[in-house]
């Protein structure tokens, strides 16, 4: 009995990591765990978006233009009879793949460069600290307006930027972590038995940064939603009739602010909640994973 | 120390060469040409003389090379910066003009984003995980999480229905009315602060609560210290430290301009002045504010690390 | 002093209310007294061109937009009779963009002028005293003389911005005497007032001010009612009076010395929410260009502002190319007009603010424009909704299946962005499918300039005038013909109407021009919507004129006055 029993037990307590940290993060962060419920409604309705719209997110019908929200339209229609609600899970779809596109490129490039300089050091890492440098000098939004005329309004240009930007930006914090942990006794050790660099970076630095890299992510996600929103207002976004909440707060939601505040509120209440939920729990994850964010209490 | 102030300035001069340069050729292939905006002005087709005419006139005949050595030679041995091809300013002028306002609403922004941030910051360290944190934080982050544009919007528009108040579009400088021109600065201030203050409050919050653990915090505790002392005394000390860094994060829209608060409350900044430079295609202005843009930052960096130096005694340079 | 201003100016407003209403229940003679004209006061406008700024302030770049922001300082040869206006009980609203009907041109700086034969020459006299003012650092105040004029135009004739052909109908330009200028012809052309008279380039710069730099706002110096005294560059424009200007106006019988106002600012403000709010508090005096979708809430929230409505001076339409497949078949491009369902973009696209049948020809073009009910039913049928006419002319031409195509629309325009889908929607019904590629306003404009524009292209192009709205967009080689229209028979015809001296049978060229182009619909014919302009009861003497030339508003603003009481007593 006690040999099938033991699988089973080993398999329960290989999962528990997880669900103990799951179980902390309700216990001690509920508002974080909220956030994270939020984020991942987020995802699921950008995912199954195409499944739970009720309509299309350019059915246009201007027979039922600018009805208020209702049964049939739960958040009502738009200036050309478009369901609104269908448009912001179309919208959640947006934000998803460029959120997490974005974020995800920009976590690579902000791990790739982090590791690298704070680890190798010397020569290269004091030339591309330099480079850095240079580039933070930029304001963001100034880099996007000249990149977009550069290479024209669109949704691949957007992220492609936006994960260059930040990508660069989060190198710097994912380097200070690198370069604490270099010194550690581990490291040396496994250095002074002839570990491979790649080994190292791959086996002991990583694993030991992954929290800041989570927190990266997670917050980033937000951090590129707001972005397109900023572009969107300037006329720089993904350009309508995609329905990105940044473009239809900035666009017709300002436009028919009178006539239909339910334009405005829809993506805007999205916007701003998914945005809130992100970074409260990329909070919690950052208190929980960093022990030096325990507090004295 | 001075060893590292000298290194860290000559660093800036290759980047500062690249970045221009980068900026320079980057500009110059934006699609949709200055000659080919300009003629569309008219409302006959000119033919390819007067087009030439026109480029020989703008002195965009001449090969890459040699405008970018004309140009950046102009600017370090004379301050000159080009003129505007529309108007024939001088750039110099123009930044001169912007630099300023822009520089003031940053400083604005970052004083609101501080009043708000480190109370709420420090509050959240010492009281961390209780409603008030909660409160504090979320109000912080909410600020952020709602876009700028939409806050500018509503403060523009519902008062002026509600009370027929709106905030001035008419801009005056600081130098002739400075009673006004807070009037109307500080709106936009607020907004940006605002928004700004979450990363603070995020910064001041983590400083406090790893001072907190500090064992000469506990002693201090230990011995009967009152808990306000202990803070004031030892743990705000270190919050400086967050003052100092956001300075340099946000040192990019302390002189880059906030285009969307400048846009919506019609202020003359550089983020302003870029976005117009960019939609008429006029190089030099771009090149121009991208240069300054670029120097001041680094600038500003330099002095952000060199104040962790004084802040913080742990810190050390290689 | 403004948040109680409303509801305490809700009070004294209603108080003043009772109060005029007594005034006129007293009297004509109370009344005629009350409209006297004031001098004084200062203008917050935001124009007609909202979000643009001044681009250009020399004369010689050939910018057009520069009668905006200098026609009040520098004067031309001719400009709008304003006694004509709708106000003054004549026939003319002046909101056309860059058109003056024939009998509603006066002589600013020409006082008379004469046509002559052999040489075929027009004999300008100027007026007599006309004082350029001192300008320190530029110019010593002198006399407006001939040779300004000559001068100015030679500038224009020779800079290397020029359009080429402009003035190619001009042999040589003298002056005969010191306030004598003689225009001497090689040939006829029909548009020799609007080339150099009162349109676009028609400004006379003294030649001090070229010498001291003409493209520098500092050194503007002309005989205009107002003097450019400040330049917030892409921000504002401010005009102070020109103490020495030389007209005068009649109101109410009565001559006075112009201008009226002492300072007059443009605001350029790039956001509409800011400048409607900015109206709407009275922190602007007149507000020349609000969408409709404004317009309920101004008027709830601000009942006192006076309106008035016009129709876009700009065709709105969606140009197909006429040098590719399939839109070299004349059916296919019909077919697409009748698969737009127009009429519904006019009530449920525009709320009902639009006009169904507007362009090329503008209705305000009295004597040129032919209503939609004159025109024959080949013209006709492309604005009525017909899907099923417009599959059969498909399979007719070859496509039974349909076809796709690509169309660039600049995302600088919100109005664009949205409408397109909404066509795109329509043809969809009858097989014709199109990618949208939204385009950056710089890279927009260039794709139609290098003639590189994909075969579907979506913009807006203002009317100008009668015999340019059609000689712009259609004629080969052109800058704004993006359909790439292409009929040497239809050139001929456009010549022909240059060389016309008689206007009625211009006219009657033109409106047969307009029926063809029309029913050859290189375009996909688009409404055209309404406008709607709004200013405080304060400002006077003004009823919503826009232009008094090429897109130049100084005339008008120069008669304006501010009445200055009446703003206090409403609590600005």
């Amino acid at each position: 009995m006690a040999t099938i029993a033991e699988p089973h037990a080993r398999r329960w307590r290989a999962s528990s990591p997880t669900l103990k940290f799951i179980g902390r993060l309700i216990r001690e962060k509920p508002l974080g765990a909220i956030g994270g419920v939020v984020f991942l409604l987020f995802l699921l309705c950008g995912i199954f978006a195409d499944v739970l719209a009720p309509y299309g997110a350019n059915q246009i019908s201007p027979i039922n233009r600018l009805k208020p929200p209702s049964l049939k339209f739960p958040f009502g229609t738009d200036n050309l009879g478009r369901d609104m609600l269908s448009r912001c899970l179309y919208g959640a779809q947006l934000s998803v793949i460029i959120g997490f596109c974005a974020a995800g490129l920009a976590t690579l490039i902000s791990v790739a460069l982090g590791i690298l300089t704070g680890y190798l050091g010397g020569k290269f890492d004091l030339i591309t600290q330099r480079f850095v440098d240079a580039w933070q000098s930029f304001p963001d939004l100034i880099i996007l307006i000249v990149v977009v005329s550069v290479v024209g309004p669109g949704m691949p240009q957007i992220i492609v930027t936006l994960g260059l930007l930040l990508g660069i930006a989060g190198s710097r914090i994912i380097r200070s972590a690198v370069v604490s942990v270099r010194e550690n006794m581990y490291v040396h050790a496994a250095q002074s038995i002839g570990a491979s660099t790649p080994r190292i970076l791959w086996h002991h630095i990583l694993p030991n940064v992954l929290a800041p890299i989570i927190v990266l992510f997670t917050t980033r996600v937000g951090v590129v939603i707001l972005a397109e929103s900023g572009l969107s207002f300037l006329g720089l976004g993904v350009p309508p009739p995609a329905p990105t909440w940044g473009g239809m707060l900035s666009g017709s939601g300002r436009t028919f602010m009178f006539q239909g505040p339910w334009l405005a509120l829809a993506p805007g209440l999205c916007l701003t909640i998914v945005v809130y939920a992100t970074n409260m729990f990329g909070d919690a994850l950052r208190d929980l994973f960093d022990p030096r964010l325990r507090g004295s209490r | 120390m001075q060893a590292y102030i000298v290194r860290r300035l000559l660093a800036l001069i290759p980047t500062m060469f690249f970045a221009s340069l980068i900026v320079f050729v980057t500009v110059r292939l934006i699609p949709g040409d200055i000659i080919d905006m300009m003629l569309s002005q008219n409302d006959i087709a000119a033919d390819k003389f007067s087009r030439d005419q026109l480029v020989a006139a703008l002195g965009l005949d001449k090969p890459l090379w040699t405008q970018y050595v004309h140009w950046i030679g102009n600017i370090l041995l004379a301050g000159d910066f080009g003129r505007s091809l529309w108007q024939n300013t001088p750039v110099s002028e123009l930044l001169l003009a912007r630099l300023p306002v822009t520089f003031q609403l940053g400083a604005m922004a970052l004083i609101v984003a501080l009043l708000v941030a480190i109370p709420i910051g420090a509050y959240s360290a010492m009281r961390q995980d209780t409603a008030g944190d909660y409160l504090g934080r979320s109000f912080s982050i909410l600020m952020l999480a709602v876009p700028g544009f939409w806050m500018g919007t509503m403060v523009m528009v519902f008062p002026s229905i509600w009370w027929g108040w709106s905030p001035d579009v008419k801009f005056v400088a600081f130098s002739q009315a400075p009673l006004n021109n807070l009037k109307q600065m500080i709106i936009p201030a607020i907004i940006l602060g605002t928004s700004l203050s979450a990363v603070t409050m995020r910064l001041t919050r983590t400083m406090m609560l790893e001072v907190l653990r500090q064992d000469y915090i506990r002693t201090a505790w230990a011995k009967g210290l009152p808990e306000k002392l202990v803070v004031a005394r030892h743990a705000l000390k270190n919050a400086l430290i967050p003052v100092v860094t956001l300075i340099g994060l946000q040192a990019p829209l302390l002189i880059g301009g906030a285009v969307i608060m400048e846009q919506i409350f019609v202020i003359p900044g550089m983020g302003l002045l870029l976005l117009d430079a960019v939609t008429q295609r006029d190089y030099p202005i771009i090149t121009g504010v991208f240069l300054i843009v670029g120097v001041a930052v680094m600038l500003i960096n330099l002095l952000v690390d060199l104040s962790y130096g004084f802040l913080d005694p742990k810190v050390r340079y290689r | 002093m403004r948040m109680g201003g409303r509801r305490g100016g809700q009070g004294v407003a209603l108080a003043a209310g009772l109060f005029s209403i007594s005034l006129w229940l007293g009297g004509s003679a109370a009344l005629a007294e009350s409209d006297a004209p004031k001098y004084g006061g200062t203008l917050e406008i935001v124009t007609v061109y909202p979000t643009l700024a001044a681009l250009s302030w020399d004369l010689a770049d050939w910018n057009w937009k520069q009668n905006h922001d200098t026609g009040q300082v520098y004067e031309q040869l001719f400009a709008a009779d304003l006694s004509k206006s709708v106000r003054n009980g004549g026939p003319h609203p002046f909101y056309a963009d860059a058109w003056l009907p024939s009998d509603a041109i006066r002589g600013e700086l020409a006082e008379s002028w004469e046509w002559k034969n052999d040489p075929l020459r027009i004999e300008i006299k100027l007026r007599q005293g006309v004082m350029f003012p001192e300008k320190p650092g530029v110019m010593a105040a002198r006399e407006l003389v001939a040779d300004d004029v000559v001068f100015s135009f030679t500038r224009l004739a020779t800079s290397p911005k020029k359009i080429a052909t402009y003035f190619d109908h001009i042999d040589k330009v003298y002056a005969a005497d010191k306030h004598t200028v003689v225009f001497q012809f090689n040939a006829y052309n029909a548009e020799w007032d609007y080339r150099f008279g009162w349109g676009y380039y028609s400004g006379i710069m003294p030649k001090e001010v070229v010498d001291a730099g003409a493209g520098n706002w500092k050194n503007l110096n002309g005989t205009g009612p107002y003097l450019l005294s400040e330049v917030v560059q892409g921000n504002s424009n401010t005009y102070l009076k020109n103490p020495n200007y030389w007209d005068k106006d009649k109101v109410n019988g009565a001559d006075y010395k112009l201008p009226f106002v002492d300072k007059i600012t443009f605001r350029t403000i790039k956001d509409e929410a800011t400048y409607v709010t900015a109206l709407r508090t009275g922190k602007i005096d007149m507000l020349e260009s609000i969408r409709w979708q404004n317009v309920d809430q101004l008027k709830k929230s601000a009942p006192a502002l006076k309106w008035s409505k016009w129709l876009n001076m700009s065709g709105t339409f969606l140009s197909l190319r006429v040098d590719t497949k399939p839109f070299d078949d004349i059916r296919v491009r019909r077919a697409l007009n009748m698969a737009v369902n127009k009429k519904e973009i006019v009530s449920a696209y525009y709320n009902g603010h639009a006009e169904l049948f507007a362009y090329p020809q503008h209705p305000d073009y009295r004597g040129y424009f032919e209503p939609l009910e004159a025109m024959p039913l080949s013209v006709k049928e492309l604005f009525e909704y017909n899907p099923e006419q417009a599959k059969k002319l498909l399979r007719e031409a070859g496509y039974p299946n349909g076809f796709s195509f690509k169309v660039q629309v600049c995302s600088c325009n919100p109005d664009h962005m949205d409408l397109l889908p909404l066509i795109a929607a329509y043809f969809e019904q009858v097989g014709v499918k199109i990618e949208i590629q939204p385009m950056e306003y710089g890279a927009f404009l260039s794709a139609m300039t290098t003639k590189t524009n994909t075969p579907g292209y979506f913009m807006n192009n203002g009317h100008t005038n009668p015999t340019t709205t059609i000689r712009k967009s259609f004629i080969k080689g052109q800058v704004w013909n993006p359909s790439q229209y292409d009929d040497p028979e239809y050139e001929k015809k456009m010549n022909a109407v240059y060389l016309e001296r008689d206007e009625t049978k211009r006219q009657a060229m033109l409106k047969e021009m307009t029926r063809e182009i029309l029913d050859k619909a290189p375009y996909v014919w688009l409404p055209t919507p309404h406008v709607f302009t709004a200013w405080w009861p304060w400002v006077k003497n003004y009823d919503g004129e826009l232009r008094a030339g090429a897109v130049r508003p100084g005339p008008i603003y120069a008669r304006i006055w501010v009445d200055q009481e009446l703003k206090k007593k409403m609590g600005y």
